[in-house]
């Protein structure tokens, strides 16, 4: 069988070396982390920036244009032809060719393990991966640089970054895999981290539930990749990148929707997708950082870097795009209108992210992969930096996270309120920070490729997301400090469990000044913040041009130009902020703000307090049926049945042994009698019988 | 009256039956070993009754290796029946039930 390897093969050790770095890394804090103590952190940190530097000189290579796509034969591992004819089509419109789909993935590619034909493992970097191991290794550096500062004095200090690192492997197992089977090992093993962590606080019930919760919902997307290999492997016989998308023309349409369907379960558990997005504000339990490495930048963009991987899949599927992009969209809604009704700071940012992770799935989704991609990359500065001023603001006030009880931090802790500021401007799209430009892309994207109403949708959320971030800044940064207040005049009846919210993220609760190490990450992600949305017009569009060939062509907008659009939603954007500023920032707002917010604790309804009620359902639907099952189970099917057989199988066996017993009287004289009766039978067959 | 075969395989059967008879019935095991010996003894009037009547000495030699054996038993055979003896301080076959399961 001839197979398509994607890149050019040969010896890349750096690009080992940055897969396999922060596994060894890991590794040795489990394994010395008591010992090291509180070098864990540094050792971490330094490891995450070592693979970062590896994958640097790679650039040239993983970028280049030339001819990309070689059809390897498994028995002569000789050259194919194709190659030259693959880099000639796909400047040309490339309508399902098998030759441009396969261009998609020009790059480099590290052949690691072979166990099987059509069954390999290897690296591939190419543009898409590149940005995605970039940002991986690059922010997972500045995080753990962070989380030294901010994880000082814990007991598991080196623990942390042990797990740290392991995630950075595993997403790097995910991003580099050239295959889908080494893809799911990836998404499984993030999926797996991100449960370490959350559940980092493991003395704390609410952590272990909501590590829990995102592990089973993480595995039951884990389930719907598996299926899609399972397709793959029916109508192509392989699962190498390659191989299912040289083969994509000869996919029947169903056979294509199936395994984009099934593709995109998984996507939407990994991406926090409605209706499987309630573990995302939950895992909020975990410690900050982790928010923001793993709940805010990376592991939660997984699904939007399958779409964009899987974009040949797409690209010939209408009915898929629909799928991907309509659920986008009700996301990035949901997500927004949820992040309206929160109170706590870190799960208003957990809904940000789902409502902006939303834009970038509907983004990919309907074909503006380069759109959705650099909302990504944006994002992952813009909301990292959002997630470690919370951090900086959480550390700094012992623990507490009610913004109620927060307010008038301006002056107090300007750095915090500076770089939140920035932060919140980037994410509503305020020009030319970075979250403009990839929004903006993201939302005229839908309308270009005709998919009017996901584009209302997008103006629509970008007008709640400026509302509810510049009320979360308001709020936190304006009037006076509430914090000594008694939470009971705000409406707060538990200060303990101040709306659904969590528990205070640290287990040591006091005031602690902020170090350096905390702010300079932040000031190195603020750089991101403001200049990564200037990569569009930098030439962003070229750069993917190979590598989402086919792409479905915007028509271009028949009734609005992109400069209409581009006003039309900041103008929105505008309305969002204005109103946020007369509800809350406004003198008469400020000199009433404790009644205000007290009669919106109160007032606030119903649907949005109880998150539009999908963790009742989910509850109702599955997690009852399951535990009523495993109940059903526990009392009936296992003492009855399977217990019950072995125990009728040993009474049996006893109830022979008691008969087989009987016959050993140890009378010496019965025995001798059954030898005569013996003896007798044998003479009388051969006396009797012998005459018949 | 000439004795042949018949007569010499009809007493044989006789002192076979009363062997048999003998380790069945009595509980003393000194006389069931010389039932024993009474049933070894039978086969070997048998043997050598048809070793003379097929003029074959295949008989005789097997009635010469039958008493041996039956020399080794007897020898075993009281042995075990003075252990025993002096272990339970009884000889009632029935009393000594040691495999009783």
């Amino acid at each position: 069988m001839e197979h398509v390897v994607l890149g050019i093969d040969g010896g890349y050790p750096l690009l080992v070396l940055a897969w396999l770095a922060p596994l060894a890394g890991a590794i040795a804090l489990w394994a010395f982390g008591p010992r090291v103590r509180s070098l864990g952190g540094p050792i971490g940190a330094a490891i995450c920036g070592v693979a970062f530097l590896a994958l640097l000189p790679l650039w040239n290579a993983a970028t280049a244009i030339g001819s990309h796509a070689y059809l390897f034969s498994t028995h002569s591992n000789g050259i194919g032809a194709a190659g030259a004819s693959a880099v000639a089509s796909y400047s040309t419109n490339a309508s399902g060719a098998n030759a441009a789909a396969v261009s998609t993935l020009a790059g480099i590619h590290q052949s690691l393990v072979s166990w099987a034909p059509g069954f390999t493992f290897g690296l591939l970097l190419d543009r898409l991966s590149l940005v995605w191991a970039l940002v991986i290794t690059g922010i997972g550096f500045l995080i753990q640089v962070y989380s030294i500062g901010y994880m000082t004095g814990d007991r598991a200090f080196a623990r942390f970054f042990a797990y740290l690192n392991f995630f950075v492997f595993a997403m790097m197992t995910l991003v580099l895999s050239d295959n889908f089977v080494g893809l799911l090992v990836g998404w499984g093993l993030v999926g797996l981290a991100s449960y370490f962590l959350i559940g980092f606080y493991f003395d704390r019930p609410s952590a272990v539930k909501a590590s829990r919760k995102a592990f089973v919902i993480n595995v039951v997307g884990d389930i719907g990749i598996l299926f899609a290999i399972f397709l793959m492997f029916a109508a192509v016989g392989s699962a190498g990148y390659g191989d299912v998308f040289a083969n994509v023309a000869k996919l029947s349409p169903g056979m294509l929707f199936a395994i984009c369907g099934c593709l995109f379960i998984g996507c939407a558990a990994k991406s926090a997708q409605v209706p499987l997005h309630t573990w995302l504000p939950d895992a909020m339990e975990g410690p900050t950082p982790v928010s923001a490495l793993i709940h805010a930048a990376t592991m939660v963009t997984a699904g939007v870097y399958l779409i964009a991987r899987c974009a040949p899949l797409w690209n010939a599927s209408e009915e898929s795009r629909m799928l991907v992009g309509t659920i986008g969209g009700i996301t990035a809604l949901a997500g927004a209108l949820l992040g309206l009704a929160q109170w706590d700071i870190k799960r208003i940012l957990a809904y940000s992210t789902m409502s902006q992770i939303g834009y970038m799935i509907m983004g990919v989704g309907v074909g503006a992969y380069d759109a959705g991609v650099l909302h990504f990359l944006t994002h992952a500065f813009f909301k990292a930096q959002l997630f470690l001023t919370a951090g900086i603001v959480i550390h700094a006030l012992a623990d507490q996270q009610d913004i109620r009880l927060m307010g008038g931090l301006r002056t107090r802790q300007p750095f915090a309120f500076w770089s939140m500021t920035l932060g919140v401007l980037a994410i509503c799209g305020i020009a030319p920070l970075s979250g403009f430009w990839s929004k903006d892309a993201v939302i005229y994207g839908t309308l270009e490729r005709g998919y009017p109403a996901l584009y209302a949708i997008g103006v629509l959320t970008a007008g709640i997301t400026a509302f509810y971030m510049f009320r979360l800044l308001f709020v936190t940064f304006f009037g006076t400090y509430r914090g000594a207040i008694d939470p009971s005049s705000l409406g707060i009846r538990h200060p303990e469990l101040s709306g659904q919210a969590v528990e205070p993220a640290h287990d040591h609760h006091e005031a602690h000044p902020t170090s350096i190490l905390m702010i300079a990450p932040v000031a190195v992600l603020m750089i991101g913040t403001i200049g990564a949305g200037l990569l569009w017009i930098a030439g962003w569009r070229d750069f993917f041009a190979p590598a989402f060939a086919g792409a479905p062509e915007g028509h271009g907008a028949v009734f609005l130009p992109e400069l209409g659009s581009t006003i039309l939603v900041t103008a929105v954007v505008l309305v969002g902020i204005a109103i946020a500023y007369v509800r809350y920032a406004a003198p008469a707002a400020l000199r009433e703000a404790i009644e205000r917010l007290r009669v919106e604790t109160v007032r606030m309804p119903a649907p949005l307090a109880h998150a539009f009620y999908f963790d009742v359902a989910i509850d109702a639907l599955f997690v009852k049926p399951a535990q009523a099952l495993g109940r059903l189970a526990g009392t009936v099917l296992d003492p009855l049945v399977l217990d019950g057989a072995v125990r009728e199988t040993s009474i049996v066996t006893a109830w022979l042994g008691h008969l087989a017993r009987s016959f050993q009287t140890g009378l010496v004289r019965a025995y001798a009698l059954t030898l005569v009766v013996g003896a007798a039978c044998f003479v009388a067959y051969y006396a009797f019988g012998a005459v018949r | 009256m000439l004795v042949g075969p018949e007569q010499y395989i009809a007493l044989s059967a006789v002192m076979f039956s009363l062997g048999v008879a003998g380790v069945i019935l009595r509980r003393n095991p000194l006389i069931m070993l010389m039932s024993i010996e009474l049933m070894f003894n039978a086969a070997n009037l048998a043997l050598v009754t048809f070793a003379r009547a097929w003029a074959n000495n295949v008989g005789h030699i097997f009635a010469f290796l039958v008493i041996t054996v039956a020399a080794a038993e007897a020898a075993i055979g009281l042995a075990i029946v003075v252990v025993v003896f002096r272990k339970t301080a009884t000889v009632d076959v029935d009393e000594i039930a040691l495999l009783k399961g």
